[in-house]
């Protein structure tokens, strides 16, 4: 078989089952006829779309299945650290104290999707807001600034999720 | 089970609150974004893991789940729109007074 239909077909499989899973989690049965009705039209929306999602080139390949059971770790993790982010904003909010500054550094993160979830995470973190995203470089913006130093910062402020996620995306 | 419910709602209504008097007070662009980003997030984040908490094991929480995930990816794109557009705009970012200079 031909390589390039060999991917392709890979890719529509691919595209289907994440459909699937997703029409599972909406419709909460598993009623023959609704897991038919939804194989039936995970197939069509693939066949139509898996050129956007998943892209030609096979390099990235590695990215498009994550280890799921570290993702949800990562997940519980990611909502505390929200909380404790927001009683720190909201400390920030009553005492109108702070020092911002914008600090530049990179990543060491290889696939797309795991530089989005990481730009996704600072902002989501103690008083950082990612304002750009140029291949690896970030631009963050950081209340209560302890460091302008690049390297400094870059290791404050994603030490723990760059860690995390070149486990989760390799 | 029910108090710890009240628990969350009750921190979501405090962190909405907070969030919208950070935006009124803060000096610009981006720390305003930064208020409205992370207390925004807290605020609903509480509200569905209390309705989570109060709807039990269900096809319901799987769904707010879902929605719960969606807002996670969705909500902070938002906000680097905006703060992306203001940096490519070329704002300024607000910064302390020196003291020394008063």
């Amino acid at each position: 078989m031909d390589v390039f239909l060999r991917w392709k077909i890979i890719r529509i499989i691919l595209t289907a089952a994440y459909l699937m899973v997703g029409w599972i989690l909406f419709t909460g049965t598993l009623a023959l006829f609704s897991i038919f009705l939804g194989v039936i039209f995970s197939f069509c929306i693939a066949f139509l779309t898996y050129n956007i999602f998943i892209e030609e080139s096979e390099a990235a390949r590695r990215a498009l299945l994550p280890r799921i059971y570290l993702l949800l770790v990562y997940l519980g993790v990611l909502v505390f650290k929200i909380y404790l982010a927001s009683f720190k904003m909201s400390l920030a909010v009553i005492t109108a104290n702070m020092n911002p500054r914008i600090v530049h550094f990179r990543t060491r993160l290889k696939s797309e999707l795991a530089r989005v979830v990481l730009a996704n995470s600072i902002t989501l973190t103690p008083g950082t807001l990612t304002l750009n995203l140029d291949e690896d470089h970030l631009i963050v913006h950081w209340l209560n600034a302890k460091t302008t130093h690049s390297h400094y910062a870059g290791r404050l402020i994603k030490s723990h999720f760059e860690a995390w996620l070149r486990r989760i995306w390799i | 089970m029910i108090l710890l419910v009240y628990a969350f709602l009750g921190m979501g209504i405090f962190f909405g609150v907070l969030g919208n008097i950070g935006v009124l007070r803060f000096p610009d662009v981006y720390t305003r974004l930064q208020a409205s980003s992370k207390c925004g997030v807290t605020s609903l984040l509480s509200i569905f893991i209390a309705l989570m908490l109060l709807k039990g094991l269900t096809p319901m929480t799987l769904r707010i789940l879902v929605i719960t995930i969606f807002f996670l990816i969705s909500s902070p794109v938002a906000s680097h729109v905006i703060g992306r557009r203001a940096w490519e705009q070329g704002i300024a970012p607000w910064r302390k007074k020196p003291e020394s200079r008063d």
